[in-house]
């Protein structure tokens, strides 16, 4: 039921009730005070009636005295002549208006009578106080008479004894029936009950009687004459007595209509009043979750209603506003201002629908070094680079474009061309576009970019593939060290295997395709071979042999590296203890990435190992990068001290190209830093370097750490190193990585032969980049 | 005034019980109700049975004092003239309904010029018209030998020799004694009598017929 309906008829049915209850009340107290008032008059009318007779026969008796002690009436009745009597009977009562009056004896013979049908000499009925003559006035009794009834006094003839008594009726007619009925208020009947049957000789009571079934009545009896008996009958009738109370039930009942009728529309207008702004309420709320922000309420109400409007309002405001944030963060990139990776998408599969044939760019750009940018100068000043680098982007003027920040220092771009021709030059301007330096704060900072370009064709019709080739073009740039690479063709069935990298590599586990190849590490005071780094080949059966770089970025991405790590070690110490039980006691330096650091059983799993091969720990070394702990040091840092408390030795990679700070290093338990190629290999292009590398060696021993050198490609370089006192070398001078029976043949010769140059092969090898955390 | 009115009954008193001590028994007649009460105001009449004796003129008062017939009751013999002397400050009516003598004395004060004259026997009640309450009984007898009891119900007289029928007569008698013969000696004769009397009945016993 409707809340209106609900409301009105609930306040309806109250009324009706509290207005049933009251006019039930009343009519049950109308109807008992019409009985009680009847009662009462009834009562009343008892004591007046009787009072009435009373004071009727009081007069009576005095009328009757006065003529029984008339002189001449005395006279006459002494005279005992009958018709004499009789006229003066009949004289007398003519004087005092008795309807009949009767002359006896003493003993009660009738000696004369007028008005009456009572032959003289017939005994005439006196009461027994007359007969015995002891009291003779004051009796009163009613007569009936030929179905008249007379009341009756009898008083007594003295001369001066008494001698005879007098007896005056007065009839009860119509007349003094209407009078007594006036008084009283009451109708008046009067019934004689002859031989057992009852007539109403005299009534008031219309037609009907008084044995009607609404009619109170009251009996009193009056006197027996002979063997009739007679009652006056007072009665009221309750229907007339109920009658006035009867009008104001009535009224009552009008009252109490039309009232619930003004209550049921009263109601019916304030659930109404009330229902009405909820109901547009309702649908402003609908409205509202259906995304309209611009619903209007009506707020001008003062009650709790307005209220509750002004309430929606402000949460209409601010649903919108919140959902307009919720947009921006979804599809804004909230540093920069420009959409993220998912708007981008949108925008780029949006345009593709739309570019009826024309050719669509995308481009994907990498900021060279970013990182350093950061570290160096705080990321606040990377944040300004970023949003200056985003504006230049997005400034660059071209067709229906986009761009996008779809990582750290990753931007994308799309516009649509004139003509596939136009790739290479919109490519460029977005490079020029970033080539300036960027002032923050007033300081001149070079940024460089490296640009994947792609075109969407027929072929690469999502979005995604098209952001795929890009990135794989991208990649293309940065292994061939341009700025700039454009996505061919033949950059695809990479870019296909890639989809089943994953499992392919899990199969390249468990067939045991995986290779290790070994790098030998050489003393470089002594020429003497101390170990090897072990570098991980995968012999893919059908591409040949990949190199770390084909695959190591991707198991990273995944986390598939930590199996790859687990294989690696699990092989490496197997090696090591099999050279350990020939006599050789070659260490192994296996490389770690900051994935397998971050996992929390890496120590424990290096321990087993060592026990399960029969290995000394301190023939195994862990490189690390010291990116690999830049994510969580104090993680880090608790696993590599679990691992050199293994006995284990510890190595920084890449010594020289971080950013960790000295005080870092002092607290790490490490054993020996690796100078970067690029250190050792500046070393023979340009002097400038001798002084960046002495000091890095320098720093190693003051550190009270082995200092390694890697990439070592000429005599030269391993001369200066040896000069700055650098311990270990190891690079193609010596020789290049190696499968295991190379190495060792190589090993063996190397105890005859002296060291040669081998050919250097940086195809394979010199693939140093940011985007690789660890080297194989 | 009072005087000569008194003297007269008093003086046929006296001289009927001279005439009794002269040549006839003296007879007491003791009237009593029948608890034994004395009953004052009853008339005994002696009837001779054998001859009668003529009649006489005989006169006789009664008087009217504070509103009441005095004496209540009186007997006289047939032929008596009585006078109704007022002796009170205010007018009296003297009437009478009875069949033995119906009159009627208008209002008057002091003496009225003439007796009234009761010649027929009988029982006569006298009433006066402005008092109800004033009564008084007139025994009019045809016997010369007659008597009413004082307040101790004892009436004496002297009769001459000779047979009489005693009759009594009670104006509150419930029933009249029955009538008796006795016989006058020269002896003096007690006569005991009873009559049934109700002080509060207001009917008077009929008379002696």
């Amino acid at each position: 039921m409707a809340l209106r309906t609900r409301i009105a008829v609930t306040f309806l049915l109250l009324l009706a009730a509290v207005l049933a209850a009251a006019l039930g009340a009343v009519s049950a107290t109308n109807r008992a005070n019409a009985e009680r008032e009847v009662q009462r008059q009834l009562d009343v009318g008892v004591s007046v009636f009787s009072r009435l007779l009373e004071s009727n026969r009081r007069q009576l008796t005095q009328a009757a005295q006065a003529v029984a002690a008339d002189y001449g009436f005395r006279e006459a009745v002494a005279t005992r002549d009958t018709d004499t009597l009789v006229s003066v009977l009949e004289n007398s009562g003519e004087r005092i208006g008795a309807a009949m009056v009767v002359l006896t004896s003493l003993n009660g013979d009738v000696i004369a009578t007028s008005g009456l049908h009572i032959k003289a000499g017939t005994p005439f009925p006196l009461s027994a106080e007359q007969r015995s003559g002891m009291t003779g006035d004051n009796a009163t009794s009613l007569m009936v008479d030929n179905g008249r009834i007379y009341q009756l006094v009898t008083v007594s003839v003295r001369s001066p004894l008494p001698v005879a008594w007098i007896a005056m009726g007065f009839e009860l007619d119509e007349k003094a029936a209407r009078e007594l009925a006036g008084i009283t208020g009451l109708a008046v009947t009067l019934s004689v009950n002859s031989g057992g049957h009852w007539t109403d000789v005299v009534s008031t009571v219309p037609a009907g009687g008084v044995r009607q079934s609404d009619i109170v009545t009251r009996r009193i009896e009056m006197s027996r004459w002979g063997n009739a008996e007679v009652v006056a009958i007072l009665s009221r009738s309750l229907a007339d007595a109920r009658a006035p109370f009867e009008r104001l039930t009535k009224m009552l009942y009008l009252i109490a209509a039309i009232s619930l009728f003004a209550f049921a529309l009263a109601a019916f207008w304030l659930a109404r009043n009330i229902t009405r702004p909820l109901q547009d309420l309702t649908q402003a709320v609908d409205q509202i979750r259906g995304g309209a922000y611009d619903v209007t309420l009506n707020v001008e109400r003062r009650d709790e209603l307005g209220v509750l409007a002004e309430g929606l309002q402000l949460m209409q405001t601010a649903v919108q506003s919140r959902d307009q944030s919720i947009r921006r963060l979804a599809y804004e990139d909230s540093l920069t201002g420009v959409m993220n990776r998912t708007a981008f998408g949108a925008a780029l599969s949006q345009a593709l629908a739309g570019a009826d044939g024309a050719p669509i760019a995308v481009a994907v750009i990498n900021l060279d070094r970013f990182r350093r940018i950061n570290e160096h100068l705080g990321y606040s000043v990377g944040d300004a680079v970023l949003t200056k680098m985003a504006a230049r982007l997005a400034a660059v003027p071209s067709v229906n474009s986009a761009v996008a920040r779809l990582a750290a220092d990753q931007f994308a771009a799309f516009a649509r061309l004139q003509g596939a021709q136009y790739l290479q030059a919109w490519g460029t301007s977005l490079i020029m576009a970033l080539a300036d330096p960027v002032f923050v704060e007033a300081q001149p900072i070079d940024i460089t970019a490296t640009l994947g370009l792609a075109l969407a064709t027929e072929d690469t019709a999502s979005a995604d593939e098209v952001m795929r080739c890009a990135d794989l073009a991208l990649e293309h740039a940065r292994r061939e060290k341009r700025a700039l690479a454009i996505y061919e063709e033949a950059l695809k069935p990479a870019a296909r295997d890639q989809l089943s990298l994953l499992g392919e590599l899990r199969r390249a586990v468990e067939h045991d395709e995986l290779r290790l190849f070994f790098q030998p590490k050489v003393e470089l005071k002594t020429g003497r071979v101390t170990g090897a780094e072990v570098l991980l080949r995968w012999q893919h059966p059908t591409r040949g042999l990949l190199y770390p770089v084909d695959f190591i970025p991707f198991a990273e991405k995944t986390g598939f590296i930590r199996r790859l790590t687990r294989w690696t070690l699990d092989h490496a110490i197997a090696q090591g203890a099999r050279w350990q039980s020939q006599g050789l006691a070659l260490g192994l330096a296996v490389n770690i990435s900051a994935d397998d650091i971050a996992d929390l059983r890496l120590d424990s799993r290096i321990a087993s190992l060592l026990t399960r091969h029969q290995l000394p720990p301190q023939l195994l070394t862990v490189e690390i990068t010291e990116s690999g702990f830049i994510e969580d040091p104090t993680r880090a840092l608790r696993m590599l001290d679990a691992i050199s408390a293994l006995g284990v030795c510890l190595s920084i990679d890449d010594f020289g190209t971080g950013y960790s700070s000295l005080s870092h290093l002092a607290s790490m338990p490490v054993d020996e830093v690796k100078i970067d190629r690029s250190f050792v290999q500046g070393l023979e292009s340009d002097p400038e370097f001798a002084p960046v590398v002495r000091s890095a060696i320098d720093m190693g021993h003051g550190l009270g750490l082995k200092v390694v050198a890697e990439g070592i490609e000429t005599e030269a370089a391993a001369d200066r190193l040896r000069a700055f006192g650098c311990d270990v070398g190891q690079g193609y001078l010596y020789a290049k990585p190696m499968p295991l029976a190379v190495f060792e043949t190589w090993l063996a010769g190397r105890e005859r032969v002296p060291v040669v140059a081998v050919p250097v092969d940086f195809q394979t090898e010199d693939l140093s980049d940011t985007v690789t955390l660890a080297l194989y | 005034m009072n005087a000569p009115h008194l003297h007269r009954p008093l003086a046929a008193l006296v001289l009927g019980l001279l005439a009794a001590q002269a040549d006839g028994g003296a007879v007491t007649v003791n009237v009593t109700t029948p608890t034994g009460a004395a009953a004052g105001d009853a008339v005994v009449v002696f009837y001779p049975l054998d001859a009668a004796p003529a009649a006489t003129r005989d006169s006789a008062v009664i008087d009217q004092i504070n509103k009441k017939f005095v004496p209540r009751v009186s007997v006289v013999r047939t032929g008596t003239a009585i006078t109704f002397p007022n002796s009170d400050r205010i007018r009296h009516q003297v009437y009478s309904f009875s069949a033995a003598k119906t009159f009627s004395l208008k209002l008057y004060a002091g003496s009225p010029k003439t007796p009234v004259t009761f010649d027929q026997p009988g029982l006569v009640v006298l009433g006066c018209n402005i008092h109800d309450n004033m009564i008084a009984f007139v025994g009019v007898v045809d016997s010369p030998y007659f008597a009413k009891t004082a307040d101790t119900g004892i009436a004496s007289l002297n009769l001459p020799p000779g047979r009489y029928r005693l009759r009594a007569w009670h104006p509150n008698a419930v029933a009249a004694p029955p009538s008796r013969d006795i016989t006058v000696a020269s002896a003096p004769l007690d006569i005991p009598l009873a009559i049934d009397v109700d002080a509060t009945s207001t009917t008077v016993a009929a008379w002696l017929e």
